[in-house]
């Protein structure tokens, strides 16, 4: 009898505490399944991660295919399967009906690969798992008090999204045709009013399109941090209808007169490479080096920013609410920030993504490997890109200039 | 395209009166009912369920009031009317173009009494390509840095590439016909073969020993015979081409755009709100194939009642 009694308070005294503690981990994260990082490798080893992005640079699917699901197989016992798409907001409006229609689990995309525009809209509908990036190992790697690191397109990351890698918008253009490129956003105006036909950019809202569209609206506005804060109604409608018109008065000067554009900025390279254009627009700083490597642009393709800067970001990965193998995920997001994985993405055979950790706070032999990477023949220098960026504006911004690109520029109303 | 249609009309024409009385409506029922199903199933309940979400509010949380709003904004948009009839031009120009290169090519592979195995080999090999893949090739072969401009240019029928003609993204949409055109062909052919090779030539015969001209043997004897089936894969080929995507997105100018290209972009906009008219396009792409098909059934059912034959 009084053994059980005594059964019973260490039993009650047990709950109390065990209640306790939950209560704790609790109000320190806000997920009630948190769970500790071996126990995240625990659940993650022998999951199937499908791995959703956007399909179409051929080095990125390499380096996922080839790389990252061997290593995460070998060192983690997660499988992942890349799982190319056009357009990764075909996968937030998917998910958006899954919410709609209560699928809360069990869904298909694991990990997806997305864009600032993309991550707003994921996180004002509640549609991403998390916080979870702080809980990453490797996350301390991570210096998230960078502007581009701590906002994604001036929206708060706030650990809905993990960095996957940094890229800097570029001029691509052949100098065995063009031996002195111009060196301003204003002397390239000026190149296109002078040379009718010769240059392009992809219809926004693709990607690299839109980037260009807001090189303009700096241009223009005179002033890129200024977008950083406060949004000003006023000045912003200002700007944007000089954007419009720079853009509108340019057209006839464009190839094809302006009648058409190219859908992408893949058909644009192609268009580089057969002489139909001579400039071309990457948003990666290596993908000329990296062609010219493929044999898809002639030895002569070099590379260069305005003097005023060009455009640069972070770009991250997600988790979707409903996934099936969130620590599968989390397994991976934390592989893709390890310096091993970084070295290779920087790697120019490879991708030559920049990294997204800081390479500072790496050990001296890391930071020897990075710095002593080749850099491919096109591609300028770490200090030549970083002394010269220009941050994303907030993706508001950005998608009134898209719509207003459509509007004001394609339909010319 | 799916060569299903064309197996099924093969079986029905190949099914003489005999047995078709023979097979009870209950057995008939009993086979045709997993297809059926299929079909109201998926493809109903897809249409269905499209039909409320573009009639629904959003965002869903206070859907439970229905608007044609969404409606409203496509109808009222000033590049509708723009894209419908660039739409229109190009399926009715594509499919009359495919048809007519259709039965000229059927008449001559008749006359020169090819084996029909062999045609059908030939000519199931255009059918199974994909539409994304004969787009590429299209651009591959007629941009103005395409494969055919490389020939004009080495031997000098043009001086640049430039001067090529435009044909891809165009404001004609001439890289859509032809795509369209070069795919559809075999499909039609192999519809109007079939009939063809049961009926056309006995009674083309007969129209010869009562003296009738080649133009008379073709309007009076092969145009009549053909035309059921003619009318058929026409009608598909139509209703394809107006509602597919991917040729007109990959070979036609940035605007106007083709209605499917504007039902997936607005789709795909980052702005949610853009969705249900996405699929309020898709809806009004749905209708308008409808509508074509009613009209040319009423059309061809009220030339036969008239005595026209056709």
């Amino acid at each position: 009898m009084r053994g059980k009694k005594r059964i019973f308070r260490i039993d009650y005294f047990l709950k109390l505490v065990s209640g306790f503690i939950a209560a704790a981990v609790l109000s320190l994260t806000p997920q009630a399944n948190a769970l500790t990082w071996s126990q995240v490798l625990e659940h993650a080893r022998g999951q199937t991660v499908d791995w959703f992005m956007w399909g179409g640079f051929p080095s990125t699917n390499a380096y996922v295919n080839g790389y990252v699901a061997p290593r995460v197989k070998e060192l983690y016992g997660v499988n992942l399967r890349q799982v190319p798409v056009k357009d990764i907001s075909e996968i937030v409006s998917k998910l958006l009906v899954e919410q709609q229609a209560g699928k809360n689990e069990g869904g298909e995309v694991d990990l997806m690969w997305i864009n600032g525009e993309n991550f707003r809209t994921c996180k004002k509908n509640n549609l991403l798992h998390g916080p979870f990036a702080d809980r990453l190992p490797n996350q301390k790697l991570v210096d998230w008090t960078r502007p581009s690191v701590h906002n994604d397109f001036g929206e708060p990351v706030q650990g809905l999204e993990s960095p996957w890698g940094s890229a800097q918008v570029v001029m691509i253009y052949d100098s065995g045709r063009i031996p002195h490129p111009p060196q301003t956003m204003g002397d390239l105006l000026d190149w296109i009013r002078k040379h009718p036909g010769r240059f392009a950019y992809p219809a926004p809202p693709d990607f690299t399109g839109s980037v260009f569209v807001r090189h303009i609206f700096y241009h223009v506005s005179g002033d890129a941090a200024f977008w950083q804060g406060e949004f000003d109604e006023k000045r912003f409608n200002e700007a944007a209808k000089k954007t419009y018109m720079l853009l509108k008065e340019m057209a006839p000067s464009l190839w094809r007169q302006g009648m058409t554009y190219p859908e992408n900025p893949v058909r644009l390279a192609h268009l580089l490479a057969d002489g139909e254009v001579d400039f071309a627009i990457s948003y990666h700083p290596a993908e000329a080096s990296k062609m010219i490597h493929d044999g898809l642009y002639p030895e002569t393709v070099r590379t260069f920013v305005f003097k005023e800067g060009t455009i640069s970001n972070t770009h991250f990965v997600a988790i979707p609410f409903n996934a099936a193998a969130k620590e599968g995920a989390m397994v991976v997001a934390d592989f893709l920030i390890s310096p091993e994985a970084q070295l290779k993405k920087a790697d120019p055979e490879v991708w030559g993504d920049f990294p997204a950790i800081d390479i500072e706070r790496l050990d001296p032999t890391w930071q020897e490997k990075f710095n002593s990477l080749p850099r491919g023949i096109a591609t300028l220098s770490n200090r030549e890109l970083q002394t010269h960026q220009l941050p994303e504006p907030p993706s508001e911004i950005l998608i009134r200039l898209e719509k207003g690109w459509q509007k004001h520029v394609l339909k010319g109303r | 395209m799916n060569p299903e249609p064309l197996n099924v009309y093969t079986i029905s024409t190949d099914t003489d009166a005999r047995t078709r009385e023979s097979t009870s409506l209950s057995t008939t029922g009993v086979l045709v009912a997993p297809a059926l199903l299929v079909v109201v199933v998926l493809f109903g309940g897809g249409l269905v369920l499209g039909v409320i979400q573009s009639l629904a509010h959003f965002p869903a949380a206070d859907s439970d009031r229905l608007t044609f709003e969404h409606f409203a904004n496509v109808l009222s948009d000033p590049d509708f009317l723009q894209s419908l009839t660039l739409t229109l031009y190009v399926s009715t120009t594509s499919t009359a173009i495919a048809a007519v290169l259709s039965i000229m090519l059927a008449l001559v592979l008749i006359a020169l009494s090819v084996r029909y195995r062999f045609v059908h080999f030939i000519f199931q090999i255009p059918l199974t390509v994909p539409h994304l893949v004969v787009a590429v090739a299209v651009l591959f072969m007629l941009s103005p840095t395409g494969i055919f401009s490389r020939f004009a240019l080495k031997f000098g029928l043009i001086d640049s590439s430039a001067s090529f003609p435009l044909l891809i993204n165009d404001r004609w949409g001439i890289g859509i016909i032809l795509a369209y055109v070069w795919k559809e062909i075999p499909f039609i052919t192999l519809m109007i073969l079939a009939v063809l090779r049961n009926t056309g030539v006995e009674l083309l015969e007969v129209g010869r020993t009562l003296k009738a001209g080649p133009w008379q043997r073709f309007r009076y004897i092969t145009l009549p015979t053909i035309s059921p089936s003619l009318g058929a894969a026409c009608l598909i080929v139509f209703a394809y081409t107006f509602g597919a995507f991917e040729i007109p997105f990959l070979l036609g100018q940035t605007y106007p755009m083709m209605l499917p290209v504007w039902a997936y972009k607005n789709y795909s906009d980052v702005d949610l709100l853009a969705r249900p008219e996405g699929i309020a396009t898709g809806i009004i792409i749905a209708g308008v194939i409808i509508v074509a098909i009613v009209l040319a059934q009423t059309l061809i059912q009220a030339a036969r009642r008239r005595g026209v034959v056709l």
